[in-house]
C-alpha cells in the first residue's frame, strides 16, 4: 500500500490528535476524581468526628451523672468535680453539633430530641446537686428514686447511640464511594494508557512502513538514474560517433575530389604550356593569311583554347575553394578545443582594433559594453567567430550612412553569456535568415566577394563551444548576431564527454 | 669517383597515373634524369622494396628516393614509411611524402616516422612545379656519388 506524503503528515497528525486527546482526558479525569476523593476522605473525616463528638457528649453526660451520684451519696465536695467540668462544656459541644446538621438533615430530629432531654437531665441534675447543697439530701434522693433522671439517661444513651450508628453508617458510605471513585480512576488510567501505547505504536507503524517505503523509493529513483545516465551516455556516444562518422566522410569526399582535381589543374597547365608553343609557332607563319583552315587554326590558339582553359582554370579555382571550405569545416569540427581564461573586454578591443581601418573607412564607429569580465573558452574559436562577425558588419554596411557597430557582452540565463554584435547595416531579408548560415549560401545582392562559408563556419565554431547562434535582422536597417555561449567551457566539454 | 657508386634510383609509389605523370613531366623539367620506377600501389612497392624474403636485402648499396603518395588503394602510405624508416637496408633513402592531406596532425606524423619532406599536393601548378623543382634540386645533389 503505498503512501503519499499527504497521507502519512494527515494520519501522523491524526494520531497525535488522538494521543493529545488521551492525555488530556487522563489528566482531566484524574483531577476531577481526586478532586472527588479529597471530598470523600474530607467527609469521612467529618462524619468521624461528628461520631466523636456525640460520643463525648455521653460520656461527659455519664461523668457528670456519676459526679452528681457521688456527691449525693457522700456529700463531698470533690465528687462534684466532674459535674461542674461537664456543665461548662455540655453547651459547645451541643452547639458544634447542631453547626454539623446542615450535612447530616437525618439525624437533625435525633439532635433536637437529645438537646431537649439534655436540658431536662441538666436541670435534674442541677436540682438534685442545688437540694443537696442546701442541706436537703432527703429531697434530692428522693427525687432520683424517681427514676426520672435514669430514664432520661436511658432516652439518652438510645438517641446518641442511634447518631454514633448513623455517623457510622456514612462513614462507610463515603469509604466506599471514596473506593469506588478510586478503582474508576485506575480504570480511566489503564484505558488512557491503551490508547496512548495504541496510538504510539500505530504512529511508530506508519513511520517504519513509510520509511521502508521512502528507501524503496529512493531505490527505484537510483535504479532510474543509472539507467537514465546509461542511455544518456549511449545516446551520446552515439551522437559523437555519428558526428565523427560526418566529419570524417567530408574529410573523405573532399580528399577524393581534390585528387581528380589536381589532374585537371595540373594538365590545364600542360595545355597551356603547350598551348603557349602552338601560339609563338602560328605568330612565326608568314604569307597563309588567305588560307582558312590556317585562319581557324589561329582563332583556336589565340582566342578560342585560351578562353576555354580561362573557364577551366576559375572553375577548378570555384571548385578547389569549395573543397577547402569543407575541409576547413570537418577540420574544426576535430579541431582540440584549448580551454582557457579570457578577458572579454581586452578580446573583443583587439577585434575592433583589427578591423579598426576599414570601420574609419566607412565613417563608422564601434561601441563596447561588457558586463562580463571573463570567461573561459577557446581563444582561436572565439576570436575567428568575432573576426567573421565583424567582418561581415564592414562588408554589408549601407553605403548610404555611417557605420554603427555595437558589442555587448551580458550574463544569461543556466551560467551562460550572450554575446551580441549588431549593426546598421543593409540587413538580411526574413526569408534568408535560416540560409545564410548554411554553407554556399549567401543573401542579398551579391556585389561583395565570398564563397559562402563565413556564417557556416561560425556556426560551426559557435556550437562546438558548446552554445549557438541567431540572428535578428530588418532588411534595410541592420543586423544583430547573438552568441549564446557557455561562461566555462570545461563544464560543456565535461558534460558532453562523459 | 666510386666504382660502387650507383646513380639514385627514384620509386615513385602513387596510384593517380595522373598525379604520376604530372609528377613525372616536372622532375623531368626540373632537369632530373635519373630512372623512376612507378608503382601504382603498395604491394608492388613493398615487394620491390624489401625484395621477395621481405627482408630488404636486394636494396643493400642501393640509392633509392622514395616519392610517397598516403592514400594508396590497398594500404595507407604511412605503413610503407614506417616500413622503410625501419628497415636497415632502407631507411637512409630520402622520402618525399606528396599527397593532398594538409592535415597537421599527419604531416606531425610522417616527419615522426622519419619522411624527409612533406608536400601537400597543392592544386595551383604553378607552386607544385616549383616545389617539384626543389626537389629536383635535392636530386640533383643526390646525384653526387659518395666517394668511399
Amino acid at each position: 500500500m503505498p503512501i503519499s506524503s499527504i497521507a502519512f503528515v494527515r494520519s501522523s497528525a491524526l494520531f497525535l490528535l488522538i494521543g493529545v486527546a488521551a492525555l488530556l482526558g487522563i489528566v482531566a479525569t484524574n483531577l476531577l476524581l481526586f478532586e472527588r476523593t479529597q471530598s470523600y476522605y474530607d467527609n469521612v473525616l467529618l462524619a468521624r468526628d461528628t461520631r466523636n463528638m456525640v460520643a463525648s457528649l455521653l460520656s461527659r453526660l455519664q461523668d457528670m451523672e456519676t459526679g452528681q451520684r457521688g456527691y449525693l451519696l457522700t456529700g463531698d465536695e470533690p465528687y462534684l468535680a466532674p459535674y461542674e467540668e461537664g456543665k461548662a462544656e455540655i453547651e459547645p459541644l451541643l452547639q458544634r453539633l447542631r453547626e454539623r446538621m446542615d450535612a447530616y438533615p437525618e439525624i437533625q430530629p435525633t439532635l433536637s430530641q437529645v438537646e431537649t432531654l439534655v436540658t431536662t437531665k441538666l436541670a435534674e441534675m442541677r436540682d438534685t446537686v442545688s437540694l443537696a447543697r442546701d442541706g436537703r439530701r432527703a429531697d434530692a434522693m428522693r427525687l432520683i428514686e424517681t427514676d426520672q433522671g435514669k430514664l432520661l439517661m436511658d432516652n439518652l444513651r438510645q438517641l446518641l447511640s442511634d447518631m454514633q450508628r448513623a455517623m457510622e453508617q456514612r462513614v462507610s458510605e463515603e469509604a466506599s464511594a471514596q473506593q469506588s471513585s478510586a478503582s474508576l480512576l485506575r480504570w480511566t488510567t489503564i484505558f488512557g494508557a491503551v490508547i496512548i501505547a495504541a496510538v504510539v505504536l500505530g504512529a511508530i507503524w506508519m513511520v517504519l512502513l513509510y520509511t521502508r517505503e521512502l528507501g524503496n523509493a529512493r531505490k527505484q529513483v537510483e535504479q532510474l538514474n543509472i539507467e537514465l545516465e546509461k542511455r544518456v551516455k549511449e545516446r551520446t556516444a552515439d551522437l559523437a560517433r555519428a558526428n565523427e562518422e560526418v566529419q570524417r566522410f567530408a574529410y573523405i569526399v573532399t580528399h577524393d575530389l581534390r585528387a581528380p582535381l589536381v589532374n585537371i589543374m595540373g594538365f590545364t597547365a600542360e595545355l597551356e604550356t603547350s598551348l603557349a608553343s602552338l601560339q609563338a609557332y602560328v605568330a612565326t607563319v608568314e604569307g597563309r593569311e588567305d588560307d582558312p583552315a590556317f585562319a581557324e587554326v589561329k582563332t583556336a590558339a589565340d582566342a578560342d583554347m585560351p578562353e576555354a582553359l580561362e573557364f577551366i582554370r576559375s572553375s577548378t579555382r570555384k571548385m578547389d575553394g569549395l573543397i577547402n571550405a569543407i575541409l576547413k569545416l570537418s577540420r574544426e569540427g576535430r579541431r582540440q578545443l584549448k580551454p582557457e581564461l579570457i578577458e572579454l573586454n581586452a578580446m573583443l578591443e583587439q577585434a575592433s582594433a583589427n578591423v579598426q581601418h576599414q570601420i574609419t573607412e566607412a565613417d563608422g564607429e564601434v561601441s563596447l559594453d561588457i558586463a562580463v569580465p571573463t570567461m573561459i573558452s577557446d581563444r582561436l574559436s572565439l576570436e575567428q567567430v568575432i573576426g567573421n562577425l565583424l567582418d561581415n558588419a564592414v562588408k554589408y554596411r549601407d553605403a548610404q550612412r555611417p557605420l554603427r557597430i555595437s558589442i555587448v557582452a551580458r550574463p544569461a540565463i543556466d551560467n551562460t553569456i550572450e554575446l551580441e554584435i549588431a549593426d546598421n547595416g543593409r540587413g538580411i531579408a526574413q526569408q534568408d535568415h535560416d540560409r545564410v548560415f548554411e554553407l554556399f549560401r549567401r543573401a542579398g545582392s551579391q556585389d561583395q566577394p565570398g564563397e559562402g562559408i563565413g556564417l557556416a563556419h561560425v556556426r560551426t565554431m559557435v556550437r562546438n563551444l558548446g552554445g549557438d547562434i541567431a540572428l535578428e535582422s530588418e532588411f534595410g536597417k541592420g543586423t544583430s548576431f547573438k552568441i549564446n555561449l557557455p561562461r566555462d567551457l570545461r563544464a560543456a566539454l565535461g558534460s558532453r564527454n562523459s | 669517383m666510386s666504382q660502387d657508386a650507383k646513380p639514385v634510383t627514384i620509386v615513385m609509389i602513387e596510384d593517380d597515373e595522373g598525379h604520376a605523370r604530372l609528377i613525372e613531366r616536372n622532375i623531368r623539367r626540373a632537369g632530373v634524369n635519373n630512372e623512376i620506377i612507378p608503382f601504382v600501389n603498395g604491394t608492388d612497392a613493398l615487394k620491390f622494396l624489401f625484395g621477395a624474403d621481405g627482408s630488404g636485402e636486394v636494396q643493400s648499396g642501393q640509392q633509392l628516393l622514395i616519392l610517397l603518395d598516403l592514400n594508396l588503394p590497398d594500404m595507407t602510405g604511412v605503413d610503407i614509411l614506417q616500413k622503410v624508416k625501419s628497415n636497415q637496408h632502407t631507411k637512409r633513402s630520402p622520402v618525399v611524402v606528396l599527397t593532398t592531406t594538409d592535415d597537421s596532425r599527419e604531416i606531425q606524423r610522417c616527419y615522426d616516422l622519419g619522411a624527409n619532406v612533406y608536400i601537400t599536393k597543392p592544386v595551383n601548378y604553378d607552386s607544385f612545379a616549383h616545389a617539384i623543382r626543389q626537389l629536383g634540386l635535392f636530386f640533383a645533389v643526390m646525384q653526387v656519388p659518395e666517394t668511399d
